[in-house]
């Protein structure tokens, strides 16, 4: 009899425009902690919302304790004793830690014929379970909302292990955490894993991985690219296995005359996603900026935009400096800003092609307030011709273009205003291949024919890579890297992107 | 232009009206008309239809920055309370004050126009919801109305003052002819403008609407300070016509103006609406109300009929445009 607890195998799952997991595989033994790693959007949660019965997947088999299973629903993983620990979601914040811990199986007793709570029972059961975590600090009869993030998570835990969990799903449990918080948490991860609880640790920092985990299993693009016992491997192999993807379907990047400096930013502050950040982007340059999710790259963007305007700090639009703290002043500056939220930040969705290319330029479509409707539309054909926008004319309702499409709707809006820099929050995701291409395409010809000066944010390493001349790397609101477009590679990049150490790789970087 | 579609026939165009909103409204309004003409010879006359349109004034003007407010997905509950600071400040300021009457015409509508831009102001610099914010002013405004007027009444106004209420001009009522114009003009600004194309924006999408570079804050404080302008106009519109001041004038209207609004196919949620639908949907409701009584129906019978058509013509014009879009 094998100690394999759980083996999933050939598993493929697939949303609309996208394959999520492709013949991936994975398994957890009994008392393991097993790390499962992987960039933004390699199939991390799909593939712990399979295991967990949120998805079902497409083919694929899965096998608990030997024995084939499939969950059509969370609850029916939750009785086979697989628990996971959402990021603070699934607790009652009004609600007392023992209500929380026993919430949907709370003892009962019969009184006066009708079944009711057992409170007593209830609230020593839960002091019981907590004893077991060897925490004996929290006033079970305390409402959740009252707890600090630590000591709600390990609320969290001594719920799931009320129902006599044996696989026990953590995803990205430190990230809000304090460092005592997370030694605590520790401790209480490796004493599970000796009472023979096997966990699932899903994790960006790749020292947690090393420092708790057994075995460490990489997806990228949805497909199990490596599984190993942690002590065989090591931090530069976890990150070549995590985004040593092909370069593929990119557009060469056009060479550009670099000009003067366009925008700089001198020590900007809005805590805690912006901090003390400097840095500078020229005419023709395109600066990318690279980061997890999480790190500040969006929040710094919309500082520079007036969204969140700055606490302190410094912003100089072609050496003079400026005030934004509105999005009409950074727009007025020549800062245009296609955001990462495109349906709700980007477009009106419910509105035309011609309402939207025009939006941020209505003073100069109009005269006298009034808008020339003749000059909107030619504004819109222009736009729908040069970035071959496919739609059936100018009046067409954006939300029903193709996302690629509206991506371009976008971008024109913003051309519109003819900025001098443009901001770009990860412009090609979730559109296809062809559009990406094309948007890629644009950007280069923008930046070398018209020397506008672009920043792009973007989660895609190859994306930054082969589009950047420069490339910038931000971690928990602070900017800890900065390569130039030839020392640049994939390994350095993400080593930035992720690792404690890399402050010290940045700034020895020239 | 090699591409471009050819332009629109007559018959084209004229069938793109009817099945407009506002199309299939007017033709609700028509049949509705031409029903109550039938039950009773006083309803269609020139003198009732005229006189009707006096009494719609108040509703009418305050409907037209409803629309607006509305467009943008908020709400002012306090128009009725609003109309009654002003008419008692009028009064007040006239014969407490001792205000030459023109100056309390004009401090009266001021303070129309200052209670809305308070409500604006806290709507979007404190990020109270409308809703709230002009719920507890409804209390509040009114309340100040009650407390500065002590229950008294101001009448004896001069003779040149009640024109505007009770006038006419060139056979019109004299405030129907503010009706039109302000229609008229808002009309376009809400079509044509910038002003416009914002409001529609913010209530499609207030965060994209900001990340566009709009003023929204300050397009917003605008239309609420224009809210309470309007209702402060009538306001001293409705002290004319009924000679007297009293705390408790234009109590409730702000249900009537809300009902024209959204019958007149503007989307409670916002994002769409037309002034003209607006004003379709006042003179619709008023002329049900007047026709009704004048056929000898009950007036509790004839509230329930307004309600009924309300309900009717909104699903009919959901059926209508449902199937345009479909198409």
């Amino acid at each position: 009899m094998s100690d394999l607890l759980l083996r999933m195998r050939g598993i493929n799952k697939s949303f609309p425009g996208v394959q999520a997991l492709k013949d991936a595989h994975f398994e957890v033994r009994r008392s393991e902690v097993h790390a499962l790693i992987g960039e933004n959007g390699a199939g991390k949660s799909t593939m712990i919302k399979i295991v967990s019965g949120v998805y079902q997947p497409d083919s694929g088999d899965m096998q608990l304790d030997g024995r084939a299973v499939q969950f059509a629903n969370p609850r029916e993983a939750h009785l086979a004793g697989i628990a996971t620990m959402y990021q603070e979601l699934g607790l009652y914040p009004e609600l007392s830690v023992a209500e929380n811990i026993f919430m949907g199986h709370a003892p009962m007793k019969k009184r006066l014929g009708l079944n009711t709570i057992d409170w007593e029972r209830m609230e020593s059961g839960a002091e019981e379970l907590l004893a077991e975590l060897n925490i004996h600090d929290l006033d079970v009869g305390a409402k959740v909302g009252t707890l600090n993030v630590g000591n709600r998570q390990r609320v969290e835990i001594a719920k799931a292990l009320s129902l006599d969990a044996q696989i026990l799903i953590m995803d990205e449990p430190t990230a809000a955490l304090t460092e005592s918080d997370v030694e605590q948490l520790f401790s209480i991860v490796r004493l599970l894993r000796e009472r023979g609880v096997s966990i699932i640790y899903i994790s960006h920092r790749l020292n947690e991985v090393f420092e708790l985990a057994d075995r460490v299993t990489v997806l990228r693009d949805g497909e199990t690219i490596g599984m190993q016992p942690v002590a065989v491997t090591n931090e530069a192999e976890l990150i070549n296995m995590m985004v040593g993807r092909k370069i593929e379907n990119l557009f060469p990047k056009q060479e550009a005359q670099i000009g003067n400096v366009v925008l700089e930013v001198r020590n900007l502050q809005r805590p805690p996603l912006t901090r003390d950040i400097s840095f500078s982007v020229r005419a023709g340059e395109i600066v990318g900026l690279a980061g997890l999710v999480g790190s500040g790259r969006s929040e710094t963007a919309q500082v520079i935009f007036g969204v969140l305007p700055a606490e302190s700090g410094d912003i100089l639009i072609n050496g003079a400096p400026v005030k934004i703290s509105r999005p009409s002043e950074a727009v007025a500056q020549g800062i245009g800003y296609v955001p990462e939220d495109r349906g709700h930040q980007g477009l009106i969705r419910e509105m035309s092609i011609r309402e939207n290319t025009s939006m941020a330029v209505l003073e100069t479509v109009s005269r006298y307030t009034f808008i020339n409707r003749a000059q909107e539309r030619s504004l819109a054909n222009r736009s729908i011709e040069q970035l071959s926008i496919r739609a059936i004319g100018p009046e067409q309702i954006t939300n029903k273009l193709s996302g690629g499409n509206q991506q371009k709707v976008v971008v024109s809006k913003w051309l519109a205003s003819e900025p001098s820099l443009l901001i770009m929050d990860e412009p090609t995701r979730g559109i296809d291949v062809g559009a990406k291409a094309e948007i890629h395409r644009l950007m280069s010809r923008l930046a070398a024919e018209q020397s506008l000066a672009i920043l792009m944010i973007s989660s895609e390493l190859p994306e930054i890579l082969a589009m950047s001349d420069r490339i910038l790397v931000m971690r928990e609101g602070r900017l800890v890297g900065e390569f130039s477009r030839a020392e640049a590679t994939q390994g350095r990049v993400a080593h930035a992107m992720m690792s404690e150490s890399a402050r010290q790789v940045a700034s020895a970087a020239p | 232009m090699q591409s471009a579609p050819r332009n629109p026939t007559v018959v084209e165009k004229l069938r793109r009206y009817l099945i407009s909103q506002e199309g299939v409204l007017f033709l609700i309004m028509l049949v509705a008309v031409l029903f109550l003409a039938t039950r009773t010879d006083k309803f269609l006359t020139v003198d009732n239809l005229l006189q009707q349109g006096r009494f719609m004034t108040e509703v009418g003007l305050i409907a037209i920055p409803m629309t607006y407010i509305i467009i943008t997905g908020g709400i002012d509950l306090s128009v009725g309370s609003i109309m009654g600071l002003t008419a008692i400040v009028l009064g007040w300021s006239w014969q407490e004050l001792g205000f030459p009457l023109e100056l309390a015409i004009v401090t009266g509508v001021l303070s129309g126009t200052l209670a809305g831009f308070v409500n604006g102001l806290f709507i979007v610099r404190v990020g109270v919801p409308p809703l709230i914010m002009t719920l507890a002013t409804l209390a509040l405004f009114r309340g100040l109305a009650e407390g500065i007027s002590q229950a008294r009444s101001a009448r004896g106004y001069p003779e040149w003052f009640f024109e505007l209420g009770q006038g006419e001009v060139l056979g019109i009522p004299t405030q129907l002819w503010l009706v039109i114009v302000s229609v008229i003009i808002f009309a376009i600004v809400l079509a044509r403008t910038q002003l416009g194309r914002a409001l529609y924006a913010i209530g499609n999408n207030e965060t994209g609407a900001r990340f566009s570079g709009l003023r929204v804050n300050r397009y917003l404080l605008l239309i609420y300070s224009f809210s309470g302008f309007m209702s402060g106009l009538a306001g001293y519109i409705f002290v004319s016509r009924v000679s007297t001041t009293r705390s408790d004038m234009g109590t409730g209207i702000e249900l009537d103006v809300i009902a024209a609004v959204v019958l007149g196919g503007t989307s409670i949620f916002g994002g769409t609406g037309s002034v003209v639908g607006t004003m379709i949907g006042v003179v619709l409701i008023q002329l049900l109300k007047n026709g009704l009584a004048l056929s000898g129906v009950t007036s509790d019978a004839t509230i329930v009929v307004i309600g009924s058509v309300l309900i009717f013509a909104i699903l009919v014009n959901n059926f209508v445009q449902l199937r345009r879009d479909g198409s």
